[in-house]
């Protein structure tokens, strides 16, 4: 990648306005994170893990500072092209799976796909990305309150890697799950670190920290560690 | 493409379809309720501008009414002359012309008295122009046929004997004998004269009577072809008038557009009523659509987040008010084809003209209406979905 980071955050600041005043959740971060790295982003709660994560996941957009994607400044793309940013460059695991409840398992899978090449999946990605996982493929037809947590966030992160991203976040996918599970997870993410992903995860536990190769210790809006 | 967001409206859909069903229902109405107006409408339309077509063959000459000189007392409508006819039958070419002597009288039935028109024609267009629902045409010197309602009001029969004139006990007065009665005309009179309430006698016993000499009150015009009116009324005219207005020529083309187009306002008076019943669905369809959004928040959130475009939520929105405009299109067409008939038939009487382009077409406005009602209806929480903020979304539990 020439040196160029795959993430770069140059003095990104958030702040929420509330009722009650503006709140500041990031401090003048500044990172670089770059292709194939697998970080882990730990701190206390309410130090801002989740902000950071929504500005690297395009959901939102910094206060001050840019942020550069890919080489892309976030700030000065529209709404449609971060749309699309979303569903080809950057795939979102959730702590709580966030499975569309009215689709099967198979077909949470092949929306994604839907979604960049507008109509249904006919080369069998889907399916292959299900298998990649885990996930047991005499489920693919059941709707997601069918299945336990750990099946539905192996369905989850299927349906985050099959746009084929680059950058894998994950905002503490464990944190619902019992600790076998957890790990069985954490080796779906390690591999897929090792097939050239870019993982960037949260979470409070430092055994599934250990899977990260670096550390970012967020303290009160302000990165204290990196 | 338009596969998985049809798919998930129809899932949404089938999910509270209890909920969806009661919406549908005010659609269901509001389909009902304009195409069965709009059909009603149009049938009293139809069946009033059939009835009143029977007699638009017909021009009609009346003497002008010769207005009084300012400072004279006379004013006095002179009648059609002889010559005149004779103009009128020159003019009228190939089609039946017709002197009609006509007047008012009061008459007695037994001991019971009262008043009518009475009409002097030649017997033989007696025969041409009417023909009676009982007894014979006029034979006699004597004879008279009688409309249909003077016949049932006082129970006239054939052979009944009716005196013309005032009562007058000095006085003997002239005798008819009822040869025959007509069928009730209404508004389609087929010959232009309102017989139902008249006494029709030969023209020699009218004149015998009441002495007009060779003056007409009315000759009418029997088109053999309609599309030729105007052309005839202007050769009369042309003819009889020349320079001065000696007689009035009409016909009822005019009145049949006046009463079609007061009919036509009020079939869209009634169908604006029956609109008004779409306000109410589109006030349930808008209430179901938002109950789904709001429900669906955390869901919109997710699709957002994972890539989905703003339009692709969008159209998954728009989607489910179209289903649920399909739902309440769809029995609402059927219903209004029961519900529609029923009523044409129990307020109108006469279902002929109800599978009729001009009447059936309400059902699909009625339907197409609906659906539109329901989509506008969706545009709103449609919009208010796609609008959202992914993260406030995914927070919201
Ligand atoms: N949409 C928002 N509006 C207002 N304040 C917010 C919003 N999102 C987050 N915050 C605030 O910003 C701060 C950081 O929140 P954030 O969710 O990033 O924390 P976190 O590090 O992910 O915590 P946790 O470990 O509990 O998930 C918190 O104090 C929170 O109240
Ligand atoms: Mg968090």
């Amino acid at each position: 990648m020439d040196g160029t980071p795959l993430i770069r955050l140059a003095d990104v600041s958030k702040v929420y306005h509330l009722e009650s005043g503006d709140f500041t959740a990031l401090r003048h971060i500044s990172l670089d994170i770059n292709e194939g790295e697998f970080v882990a982003l730990m701190g206390p709660s309410g130090s801002g893990k989740s902000t950071l994560m929504n500005q690297l996941g395009i959901l939102d957009i910094p206060s001050a500072g840019e942020i550069f994607i890919a080489g892309r400044n976030i700030a000065q793309m529209t709404n449609l092209e971060r749309t699309h940013m979303r569903r080809d460059v950057i795939g979102y695991v959730f702590q709580k799976f966030y499975l569309i409840p009215l689709l099967s398992a198979y077909e949470n899978v092949e929306y994604p796909l839907i979604l960049k090449y507008k109509k249904r999946d006919a080369s069998g990605r889907a399916a292959a990305v299900l298998k990649s996982v885990g996930f047991d493929e005499e489920m693919s037809a059941h709707r997601p309150n069918q299945l336990s947590g750990g099946q539905q966030q192996r369905v989850a992160i299927a349906r985050a890697l099959v746009n084929d991203p680059k950058i894998i976040l994950c905002d503490e996918p464990t944190g619902n799950l019992d600790r076998k599970t957890g790990f069985q997870i954490m080796d779906i993410l390690a591999d897929l670190h090792k097939k050239g992903k870019t993982v960037i995860l949260v979470t409070h536990d430092p055994k599934i920290a250990e899977y990260a190769h670096r550390t970012i210790q967020l303290e009160d809006g302000r990165v204290v560690e990196s | 493409m338009k596969g998985i967001f049809f798919n998930l409206s129809v899932r949404s859909v089938r999910l509270n379809f209890l909920r969806s069903l009661l919406a549908s229902i005010g659609i269901v109405i509001g389909v009902v309720a304009i195409s069965s107006m709009g059909m009603l409408g149009t049938n009293m339309q139809l069946l009033v501008k059939d009835q009143l077509t029977t007699g638009i063959n017909i021009i009609m000459v009346t003497p002008d009414v010769v207005m009084a000189e300012p400072g004279s007392s006379v004013s006095s409508s002179n009648g059609i002359t002889d010559i005149q006819l004779r103009e009128i039958r020159d003019a009228a070419g190939v089609n039946d012309v017709i002197p009609i002597d006509k007047g008012s009288t009061q008459f007695s039935i037994g001991s019971n008295d009262g008043r009518g028109s009475i009409y002097g024609l030649d017997p033989d267009d007696i025969r041409s122009i009417m023909n009676v629902s009982e007894g014979t045409t006029i034979r006699g010197e004597s004879d008279a046929i009688v409309g249909a309602t003077i016949a049932s009001r006082f129970d006239i029969k054939i052979g009944t004997r009716i005196k013309i004139g005032e009562p007058n006990i000095s006085v003997t007065r002239p005798v008819v004998r009822v040869a025959g009665i007509l069928p009730a005309a209404g508004l389609s009179s087929s010959n232009g004269i309102n017989t139902d309430n008249a006494i029709i006698v030969s023209d020699t016993w009218y004149t015998s009577q009441f002495g007009e000499g060779n003056l007409y009150d009315q000759v009418n015009i029997y088109l053999k072809d309609v599309s030729t009116l105007t052309e005839v009324e202007d050769a009369i005219d042309k003819k009889v008038n020349r320079n001065k207005e000696v007689v009035r020529i009409s016909d009822s083309s005019s009145r049949i557009t006046s009463v079609s187009s007061t009919l036509s306002s009020l079939t869209t008076f009634i169908m604006a009523i029956g609109s008004i019943s779409l306000l109410v669905a589109a006030t349930s369809i808008f209430n179901v659509m938002m109950m789904s959004v709001s429900e669906r928040v955390q869901e919109i959130g997710v699709l957002l987040s994972i890539g989905t475009e703003t339009g692709e939520v969008r159209r998954m929105f728009l989607y489910e008010a179209f289903i649920l405009g399909i739902i309440g299109a769809g029995i609402g067409g059927i219903m209004s084809v029961i519900i529609g008939y029923s009523v044409v038939s129990a307020m109108i009487g006469n279902t002929a003209y109800f599978f009729l382009p001009e009447s059936i077409v309400y059902i699909p406005v009625g339907m197409i209406v609906g659906m539109i009602v329901c989509i506008i209806s969706g545009l709103y929480p449609a919009w208010h979905a796609s609008n959202m903020d992914p993260i406030d979304a995914l927070r919201s539990e």
